[in-house]
Parts: structure tokens; C-alpha cells; sequence
């Protein structure tokens, strides 16, 4: 267990540069999620982290010791792949085992805690299968035991659960996240999928074209975007983005409502008014009147895109619905629950919401 | 009955697949023709020298003369040669697969300034057909007074086996995935022990097959042999089954026992690993 130090860390593959200058504090034992698109530079941040990519400029420092030029064995690390990364000739056992054997301990600590780890990940009656003959969660839970083993001061987690089909990966992830609360070690995980981020971290970081966002814990995040990015990314559905002008005390939102706001921004200011789609509700008697696209049940609730002027919009309504493409809808929205951005550097104003 | 018209539809039809037939009597006609030389030499190498001369040459054997391969084995000096062939292909084909698999590995995962340069000169170590070399290289084992030794031998047959193998080993680690050794240098290993203890145990299709091919082709070699190895304490079997025809050139019973003698290990070298060799020709060809 340890606090890790990421500290103005770039990188450049030669003169592209991908990373400009990424600072992210992790204290002891914290659940660290770097969330963002493809290409963010997060699973790069990752690997720099674990010694497979050198680091341009800045400082990355584990427990206090910079870590930049040391080996990947040399950082006391642990690394759970996308792909697993299996050994496949190898039985479960061995794959366990392969970090200690390596280490030179003995064939009895070795087993000890290879069994250890097993039991915590119910592997024990697989202990001797190879690779090939697993399923894909349970080749998860190897790949995860390969790292406890060790008890490394990090676990660096890479997309561990992108492989999984839908249902296992819910599994996993209430998996990972209690493994956390045992073990209570630091843990950086990268991921794409912002429900994983906002289910299982401490403090979520939102990162794009080689840039953090925003640091916070995922309901800062959620309640408090800096920006319009964090705004979008965090949620789904995805928080509703409309073009609005700012009035006395109201805001005109996409030309037809006029709703009131405290914002500290100038009477005939442009910016973009953001809604959460569980914010609006359908009422008939509502002035704002909107034209249905689709209606998708999903049970326990209903997502409603619907046409607002020219601007689609999406609603959640925990209420069954008899909605059909085509019908005028009357929507109202929630006072004080929108957020207000800067239309044109999408930064989060100042404002009582 | 049933097998034989099941042979003839694809599974799970009723009807006779046309397709299917002509295929099988390609099939059954192409294993015909190439049977038909060692059928010959087997029925040859049982039958007296009078035998051969006055039947037909695929009458089997009515008596079976199995003194011929006493007396090919003692005529021929196989007890040396066969020495020789060992001792050449046992040091040679293990030793040239190993350097070949470091090489391949080297090339494939270790992250050079000169990997591709260097895998160019590789690539084109395969495109030199080597009878073009035979007289500089003559020239060069001459020089270092390696003629009539192994080194003289075993090092031109290195150099020009390695490059092929080194081709193909590359393309099977490059399609490895790369959290593999990535996984493996978290746990600690060097790149001498990921490649012992991940890349060697997962190449063993692909180098089983390729020590196949290599054995069969260094155990029949003939014409480096024929330059390099001039004294008869040193020849190999195809060496000493040459001379056997010009010396012997009357007894064909002889030649053909001497024949089976000198293909019988490369055969069952081939039989032993065939099965790895078909899985190991596909694997590492197509990335997963």
C-alpha cells in the first residue's frame, strides 16, 4: 500500500506530443479511476505508472520514491490486463505463482499464498486447469490473483472488465470493488465505461486529448462538472446541452422556454443551459411543448428523446408511458437542478444551481 | 459400405456431392503416383540381383532377400555414415533452431534502433539460393582448414538454415500478444527468461515443424556434403549411397536396400512430429 505522486507527467512519441502535463494526487489505499475516451491518454498514463512507457518530462513517485527510471519489477506494481496476459502453458497455479517463483521464495511460501489468493477469488478447485480451459470471468480472477500474490504497494487495473459480456462484468465489478475493501490497497484502474467510474471509485479522474478535466469523488463529478466535457461524459443517459441567452433573471433555453436562473453573466450573454434527463418531467399543462422521437422502456424506466425547436432531447421518467413517435409532449423543468457553461470555452459559470 | 458412400456427401446431405468424387479420385490417383517410387524401391531392395533383371520391375518379390541390407550396410560403410549423419544433424538442427529463436525473439520483442535493418538481412538470407555459394564458400571453409571436419560442415548449413527459421519464428512471436511479456516483466523476468520460460514453451508447434523440416533437409543434404566432406571417413549417407551406385551400379537389390536405410530415420522423424508439423505451418500465421 502506498500514496502515489503523478506530477506535470507528459509524453511524446517523438514530436507528438499525446500527454501535456497530467498532475493526479492518490492518497494510501484510494480507489483511483481514470475515466475518459479513447485516445485520452489514460491507459498511457497507466503504463507509465507501471514502467512499460518511459515518461517524457515530469515526476511519477510511488510511496514517496521516484519511480521514473526504474524497471517495471522494480516499482513493487501489479498490473491486471484487458487481455488477461495469461500464460497459457502454464496452470492457474503457476500463473499465480510465476511472480514469487521469480523472486526465488520457497515452494511452500509460494503455494501458501498462491492458495491464499485463491481462496479469496474462489479459485481453488481450478488451481490446476490451464488458461485455455477457463471461462472469461474466471480468467479475470486469475489474472487478478496473479497480482495479490504479491502484494504489491499498487494494483494498476487496465480495462480489466471490457472483455466480459454485460452481466459478468456487473459481477466483476461489485468483485473488484469489495476485493478493495479487504485488501485495502491502492488501486489505479482505467476504463472507458463512466458506470464502472462512477460505481466503484473513491475519486474519479476525467481526462481528454491528454488532459484531466477534473479530479473529484463520482458525485462531485456528477453534481459539479467543471465543464461541459465532464458534463456530457458523466451520466447516462447523457446530461441534455441546449444553446440558451441569458435574460433578467430568466434564461431563453433553445429559443422557446424561458426559465428562471441566478447566473453571474451579463443580460443578452450566450450559453449552453444543461439539463440531467431526469430533471425534466412530462406535464401537459407546461407552456414548452416538444415532439416525440423514440420511446425506449427499459422497465424500471422510460428514456424519451423527443424534439425541442431543433434540438433533440432526452428524458428519463420512472413512470410507464404510452408514448408514440409523433405525439406533442408539454415538458417541465426542475428549477435550480440545471448547470450553466460558457458557450464558447464550455467552462462551468458561476451560478446558483 | 456405408463409410464408403458417406465419403461421398457432405455432412449431413443425403444426396452424392459430384464435387466430392472427383476430388477423391484426384486424391486416390496423386497418392498412386507418388507411392509408386517406394514401392519400387522396397520391392527391389527384396530381390536378388537375377530377380530384378528378369521380372518386371513391380512384381513383388517372391523371395524375400533381406541379405541385401546386410551386405548394402557393409559395402556401403554405413556403420560410418550413418555416425557422421548423426552427429552432424543432432548438433546442427537443435543448435540452429535455438539461435534462430533467440534471433527471432531478439528481432520480434526487444526494441532495437536497427530491428528492421537487421530483419531485411535476414529476409534476404532466404533469397540466395546456396548451390550460387557453394564454390566462395568452398573457398572460405578451405581458409580456415575446416574441410573434411563438422565445423566445416555444421556452420555453412547454420548460416544457411538459420535465416528461414529466424522468418518464420519472427512472424509466430510477433503475433504474440504484447501484455504477455509485458505481464511478464511486471513479474519480475528478464527478457532471457521471458523468452526460456513464456515464448519457448508456446513455439513448441511452430519449432516442432520447423525442426522437422529442418532434420529431414540436413540429413539428406548432398551437395555441401559432396564439396566439403572429401574423405570417405567423413561422408554422410547420401554421400556414401553415390558412391554405392557407381561401385555397385550392377546390384540394384543392394542400391535400393542401402536407399531405404538412408530415408528410414529422416521417415520416422517426420512421422513422429507430422501432427505438431500441420498445426505448427498455420499457427502464428493469422493474428488472433
Amino acid at each position: 500500500m502506498a500514496s502515489v505522486d503523478i506530477s506535470g507527467v507528459k509524453k511524446a512519441y517523438g514530436a507528438v506530443a499525446v500527454m501535456h502535463g497530467v498532475d493526479i494526487p492518490i492518497r494510501d489505499g484510494e480507489f483511483v479511476i481514470l475515466v475518459g475516451p479513447s485516445g485520452c491518454g489514460k491507459s498511457t498514463l497507466l503504463r507509465m505508472v507501471a514502467g512499460l512507457e518511459t515518461v517524457t518530462g515530469g515526476e511519477i513517485a510511488i510511496d514517496g520514491r521516484r519511480v521514473n527510471d526504474l524497471e517495471p519489477k522494480d516499482r513493487d506494481i501489479a498490473m491486471v490486463f484487458q487481455n488477461y496476459a495469461l500464460y497459457p502453458q502454464m496452470t492457474v497455479a503457476q500463473n499465480m505463482g510465476f511472480a514469487l517463483e521469480l523472486a526465488g521464495r520457497s515452494k511452500a511460501e509460494i503455494k501458501a499464498e498462491v492458495e491464499k489468493a485463491a481462496e479469496i477469488l474462489s479459485l481453488t478447485a481450478l488451481l490446476d486447469r490451464k488458461p485455455a480451459q477457463l471461462s472469461g470471468g474466471q480468467r479475470q480472477r486469475v489474472a487478478m490473483g496473479r497480482a495479490i500474490v504479491r502484494h504489491p504497494k499498487v494494483f494498476l487495473f487496465d480495462e480489466p472488465l471490457s472483455n466480459l459480456d454485460a452481466k459478468l462484468r456487473v459481477k466483476m465489478r461489485a468483485e473488484i470493488k469489495a476485493l478493495h475493501q479487504r485488501l485495502k490497497s491502492t488501486i489505479i484502474y482505467v476504463t472507458h465505461d463512466q458506470i464502472e467510474a462512477m460505481t466503484m471509485a473513491d475519486k474519479i479522474v476525467v481526462m481528454k486529448d491528454g488532459r484531466v478535466e477534473q479530479i473529484g469523488t463520482p458525485l462531485e463529478l456528477y453534481d459539479n462538472p467543471a465543464n461541459l466535457f465532464v458534463a456530457t461524459f458523466m451520466g447516462s443517459p447523457a446530461m441534455n446541452i441546449l444553446p440558451a441567452i441569458v435574460q433578467d433573471a430568466t434564461v431563453l433555453v433553445a429559443g422557446v422556454a424561458t426559465l428562471p436562473i441566478v447566473a453571474e453573466a451579463a443580460p443578452g450573454t450566450k450559453i449552453a443551459y444543461g439539463i440531467r434527463p431526469d430533471e425534466i418531467a412530462i406535464d401537459p399543462a407546461s407552456p414548452v411543448k416538444a415532439e416525440v422521437i423514440v420511446v425506449e422502456p427499459t422497465g424500471s424506466e422510460t428514456h424519451v428523446t423527443a424534439r425541442l425547436a431543433e434540438h433533440e432531447i432526452t428524458l428519463v421518467s420512472k413512470a410507464r408511458l404510452t408514448l408514440a413517435p409523433g405525439d406533442a409532449i408539454g415538458l417541465s423543468f426542475s428549477p435550480d437542478k440545471h448547470q450553466l457553461f460558457d458557450a464558447a470555452t464550455g467552462n462551468r459559470l458561476a451560478a446558483a444551481g | 459400405m456405408t463409410l464408403f458412400s458417406q465419403a461421398f456427401r457432405p455432412v449431413g446431405s443425403a444426396k452424392v456431392d459430384p464435387v466430392l468424387i472427383a476430388l477423391w479420385v484426384s486424391l486416390i490417383l496423386l497418392a498412386l503416383i507418388w507411392i509408386t517410387p517406394f514401392v519400387f524401391i522396397v520391392f527391389t531392395a527384396l530381390k536378388s540381383n537375377a530377380t530384378v533383371m528378369g521380372a518386371s520391375a513391380f512384381m513383388p518379390p517372391t523371395e524375400l532377400a533381406f541379405e541385401n541390407f546386410a551386405a548394402a550396410w557393409w559395402r556401403g560403410n554405413f556403420s560410418t555414415t550413418a555416425f557422421n549423419g548423426v552427429v552432424i544433424t543432432v548438433i546442427k538442427v537443435p543448435l540452429g533452431l535455438f539461435i534462430s529463436a533467440m534471433a527471432a525473439y531478439a528481432l520480434a520483442k526487444v526494441p532495437m534502433r536497427m530491428n528492421k535493418a537487421l530483419f531485411a538481412l535476414f529476409l534476404f538470407g532466404t533469397m540466395l539460393p546456396f548451390q550460387v555459394m557453394l564454390a566462395p564458400i568452398f573457398r572460405q571453409v578451405n581458409a580456415f582448414g575446416l574441410i573434411n571436419t563438422y565445423p566445416g560442415i555444421i556452420l555453412p548449413y547454420l548460416a544457411f538454415g538459420i535465416p528461414y527459421q529466424v522468418f518464420i519464428l519472427y512472424c509466430f512471436f510477433s503475433a504474440v500478444p504484447k501484455e504477455l511479456s509485458e505481464a511478464a516483466r511486471i513479474d519480475g523476468a528478464s527478457h532471457f527468461t521471458i523468452f526460456r520460460r513464456i515464448f519457448l514453451p508456446i513455439s513448441l508447434p511452430v519449432l516442432s515443424a520447423l525442426l522437422i523440416l529442418d532434420f529431414v533437409a540436413t540429413w539428406n543434404e548432398f551437395a555441401m556434403a559432396l564439396v566439403i566432406l572429401q574423405d570417405p571417413k567423413m561422408w554422410t549417407l547420401p554421400l556414401g549411397l553415390m558412391s554405392f551406385q557407381s561401385q555397385f551400379s550392377s546390384d540394384y537389390g543392394e542400391l535400393n536396400a542401402a536407399t531405404i536405410m538412408t530415408v528410414l530415420p529422416a521417415a520416422i522423424v517426420y512421422l513422429m512430429f507430422q501432427r505438431y508439423f500441420v498445426a505448427g505451418l498455420t499457427s502464428g500465421a493469422v493474428k488472433e
